[in-house]
C-alpha cells in the first residue's frame, strides 16, 4: 500500500514467477520445464505464460497426469546435466509423487557422498482458496521434515521473482510454495514490497524479511498469512498496539536469528501459520525461541494455525478453522490485554 | 431401459448442473467446479445396468455419476451448495461426495479413483458377492499410474472392475492425442487380460450397448473390463477457466453436436418421442432441478461451532 504510487507494473504472483522463469531459461540453456498445462496453456495460475512460445516444446513441456513418473524424471534430468523445474499443480498432489521427492531429490547428494547435485526446483500452488479438503492444503511443514530439502515460501510480490530465480540457480533441491491467492493478486493490492523490477535480480534463500517494525508483539508467519498479517497489524496500530511482523521467506534454510531479534525487544511472540498447526512450522519456531531465549524472560507465546482438521468444504466452517484477517486481528488484541 | 428413461436421465442431468452453475457467480459454491455438461450420454448410458450394491467410485467430475448411481439429488445440490442438508453436511464439497448408502464416492485426486474401486471388487469376490465396482476416470487420468497398477491386479486375480473412461479429449488444456502412446485407451485391455472396447459416447444407446457387454463379462467372473466412452467437455475444466487453449472454431463445432439435441432427433425420426413430448421433458426437468434449486439455496450452512466433529470416529481426548 505504501509504495502504491511507484507501482508501473500491476503484475500478479504467477506474472513475477513466470518472468523469472523467462529470464532464467534465457540465461541457462539447462534449465527446463514440466508439468501439468505448463506449455501452451501456461500454468493453470498462469505461472509459466510466455515459456512455451519463446522456448518451445523441448524446453518447456506439457506433462500427462503422471506425476510420480515426472518427478522421477526430474532426478535423471538432473543427474544428465539439465536444470529441471517441475511444476506439481498443487500442493495437494505432492502426495502422488513425494517418493521421488523425499527418497530421491531430498537424498541423492547426501547418498552419493557429495558426488551428485540436485539442481532441481519443485514448483507448487498451496494455500486454501475455497476448494475443501485436497485442494486447500499447505503441507510445507510435512516437506520442511523431510532432509535435503530447501523449503521456499514468498510472499511479498518482490520475492515471488527474486526467490524463483534464487530457486532456479540453487545447486540444491527446493521446494517453492506458491499461494493460490498470492499468484492471483495484484501489486496494487498487495500490503508487502509489490514492485517488480525488470531486470532479473535475486533474493537470497535463508533470509526472513521484516515488512512491519514493531515494539509490542513479533508475529512470525509466511505466504499469503503475511498480507493478512500486515492488514491485522494495521488495524491494530489504530489502538495502540504496536506489531513487528517477519515474514519467514524459507522454512528451511529458517533465519531464526531475525526471529530471535525480535522476539527478544518484544518478549511476546505469535506464530500465524496456515498449515496444520501440530508437528509443524509454529511448534518449530517456538521450540528454536525457547531454546534460545531464557523462556522466564517471555511474556507470551502463541501460536494460531489450522486445528489439526482437513479443509471443510463450507464457507461456514472454513471461516472457523483456517487464520484469516479477523481471527489474526483478535488474537493480537488478546495478546495485547495479556502481560 | 428405454431410450426415453434415457433421455429424461440426460436432461435431467443438463439442467440439474445448470442449476448448479447458478451458484458460481453468486458465491455460494465458493470453491472450484466442474460440470459434466456435454457428457450425458454416457452416464445416462449406465441406466439399468448397475444394482444398488454394485460400487461407483468418480472424479471431480462426478455430479451425473452420483445421480445415475442413485444419490438423492436434493441432497447432493445440497452438498455441492455447501449445505448442512448435503450428504456429507457440507463438509464433503463438490469433488468429495460420499454415499455409503449407493456404495457411491469421489476422489478430487485424478487417478486415485481406481485403486478405491478396486478394493471394492477385491471384496465383492472375496465374499462372493455377484457385484461389481466402476472406477470412472478421465482420458487425463489414464496415463496416471495407478491406471496400470489398478487393471494389473485386476487382471491377474479376475477382479469385478468396470474402467469406465470418458475421454472428453482433454486433461484441462492437454489434449490427450499429444500425451498418448496409443490410438485409444481401451486397446491396452489385452495388456491386461481385460475387456476392452472404444465407443462413441455421445449416444446413450451405443454406451448402452457396450456397458451390456463389459457387464455380463465381468458378471462372468471373466475379469475387468476398460470401457472408453468418447465425448466432449462444452465448459472450461472448471467454471473460471478461460479455455483459451482451444480455438473457436473448435468449440463451435463441438456445441453443434450437443449429445442431448442429437438424442432427441433420434426418438423423434424414430417416432419414440414427440416433439410435444420432448419439450415436456425439457419442461419437466428444467422445473425439477430448478426447484431443487430454490430450496437448497434456503437451506442452512453448517453451524461453525461443528467444524471439529468428524476428525476422528473414537473420542481421542487427552
Ligand atoms: C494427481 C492430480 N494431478 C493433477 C490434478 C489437477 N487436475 C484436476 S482435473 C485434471 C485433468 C483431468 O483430466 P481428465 O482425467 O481427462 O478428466 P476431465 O477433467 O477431462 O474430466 C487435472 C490435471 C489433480 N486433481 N490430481
Amino acid at each position: 500500500m505504501a509504495n502504491n504510487d511507484k507501482i508501473d507494473r500491476n503484475l500478479n504472483g504467477s506474472e513475477a514467477i513466470a518472468e523469472a522463469i523467462f529470464q532464467e531459461m534465457q540465461q541457462d540453456e539447462n534449465t527446463i520445464l514440466i508439468g501439468e498445462d505448463v506449455g501452451k496453456c501456461g500454468g493453470v495460475f498462469g505461472a509459466s505464460r510466455n515459456c512455451f512460445s519463446e522456448f518451445g516444446e523441448n524446453r518447456v513441456r506439457d506433462m500427462p497426469i503422471s506425476e510420480m513418473t515426472f518427478t522421477g524424471m526430474g532426478v535423471g534430468m538432473a543427474m544428465s546435466g539439465l536444470r529441471p523445474i517441475i511444476e506439481i499443480m498443487f500442493a495437494d498432489f505432492l502426495g502422488v509423487c513425494l517418493e521421488q521427492i523425499y527418497n530421491a531429490i531430498g537424498k541423492i547428494h547426501y547418498m552419493s557422498g557429495g558426488a551428485v547435485k540436485m539442481p532441481i526446483v519443485v514448483k507448487t500452488a498451496a494455500g486454501n482458496i475455497g476448494s475443501a479438503a485436497q485442494h486447500s492444503q499447505c503441507l510445507w511443514g510435512t516437506l520442511a521434515h523431510l532432509p535435503g530439502l530447501k523449503i521456499v515460501v514468498p510472499s511479498s510480490l518482490y520475492d515471488h521473482k527474486g526467490l524463483m530465480a534464487s530457486a532456479i540457480r540453487s545447486n540444491d533441491p527446493v521446494i517453492f510454495f506458491e499461494h493460490k491467492e498470492l499468484l492471483l493478486k495484484r501489486a496494487r493490492s498487495f500490503l508487502s514490497n509489490p514492485i517488480v523490477p525488470q531486470n532479473t535480480y535475486t533474493v537470497p534463500i535463508g533470509k526472513a524479511a521484516k515488512p512491519r517494525i514493531g515494539s509490542d508483539i513479533t508475529l512470525v508467519t509466511l505466504s499469503y498469512s503475511v498480507e493478512l498479517a500486515l492488514k491485522s497489524a494495521y488495524e491494530v496500530a489504530k489502538e495502540g498496539i504496536d506489531v513487528e511482523i517477519i515474514d519467514l521467506r524459507s522454512l528451511v534454510p529458517l533465519d531464526i536469528e531475525t526471529v530471535l531479534q525480535s522476539v527478544r525487544k518484544t518478549q511476546r511472540l505469535l506464530v500465524v501459520d496456515e498449515d496444520y498447526q501440530s508437528f509443524g512450522v509454529s511448534g518449530e519456531i517456538i521450540t528454536r525461541v525457547v531454546e534460545n531465549i531464557d523462556p522466564t524472560s517471555l511474556r507470551q507465546i502463541k501460536r494460531h494455525a489450522v486445528p489439526d482438521v482437513p479443509i471443510p468444504a463450507a464457507l461456514s466452517l472454513e471461516q472457523v478453522v483456517v487464520p484469516n484477517y479477523d481471527s489474526i486481528k483478535n488474537m493480537l488484541i488478546m495478546m495485547a490485554k495479556g502481560p | 431401459m428405454n431410450q426415453i428413461e434415457r433421455f429424461k436421465a440426460m436432461v435431467e442431468m443438463r439442467f440439474f448442473d445448470e442449476a448448479c452453475l447458478e451458484g458460481v457467480p453468486t458465491m455460494e459454491i465458493h470453491g472450484e467446479l466442474h460440470t459434466g455438461i456435454g457428457q450425458e450420454a454416457i452416464s445416462a448410458g449406465l441406466l439399468g445396468h448397475l444394482k444398488n450394491s454394485d460400487a461407483l467410485v468418480s472424479t471431480h467430475r462426478n455430479h451425473y455419476h452420483a445421480l445415475i448411481k442413485g444419490v438423492n439429488p436434493y441432497r447432493l445440490m445440497s452438498e455441492i451448495f455447501e449445505k448442512k442438508t448435503g450428504i456429507c453436511q457440507g463438509f464433503g464439497g463438490h469433488m468429495h461426495p460420499f454415499s455409503l448408502k449407493q456404495n457411491f464416492s469421489a476422489t478430487g485426486i485424478v487417478g486415485q479413483s481406481l485403486p478405491v474401486a478396486l478394493g471394492y471388487a477385491y471384496a465383492f469376490k472375496m465374499r462372493k458377492e455377484d457385484s461389481l465396482a466402476i472406477g470412472v476416470i478421465g482420458d487425463g487420468a489414464a496415463n496416471h499410474g495407478t491406471f496400470h497398477e489398478t487393471l494389473n491386479i485386476a487382471g491377474a486375480w479376475k477382479l469385478p472392475l468396470l474402467v469406465l473412461v470418458e475421454n472428453n479429449g482433454y486433461g484441462i488444456s492437454v489434449p490427450i492425442s499429444k500425451v498418448l502412446a496409443t490410438e485409444t485407451i481401451a486397446e491396452r485391455a489385452k495388456s491386461y487380460s481385460a475387456w476392452g472396447k472404444c465407443v462413441n459416447g455421445d449416444d446413450p444407446d451405443i454406451v448402452s450397448e457396450a456397458v451390456e457387454e463389459a457387464v455380463s463379462h465381468i458378471r462372468s467372473n471373466q475379469g475387468p473390463a476398460i470401457l472408453e466412452a468418447v465425448c466432449n467437455r462444452f465448459r472450461g475444466h472448471y467454471e473460471g477457466d478461460t479455455d483459451h487453449y482451444r480455438s473457436k472454431t473448435e468449440k463451435q463445432n463441438m456445441l453443434k453436436g450437443d449429445p442431448i439435441t442429437t438424442y432427441s432427433k433420434k426418438l423423434l425420426s424414430l417416432k419414440v418421442l414427440t416433439e410435444n413430448e420432448i419439450q415436456n421433458i425439457f419442461q419437466t426437468s428444467k422445473q425439477k432441478m430448478f426447484g431443487l434449486l430454490k430450496r437448497v439455496r434456503g437451506e442452512k450452512m453448517p453451524l461453525p461451532e461443528t467444524a471439529l466433529n468428524y476428525i476422528f470416529c473414537e473420542k481421542t481426548d487427552g
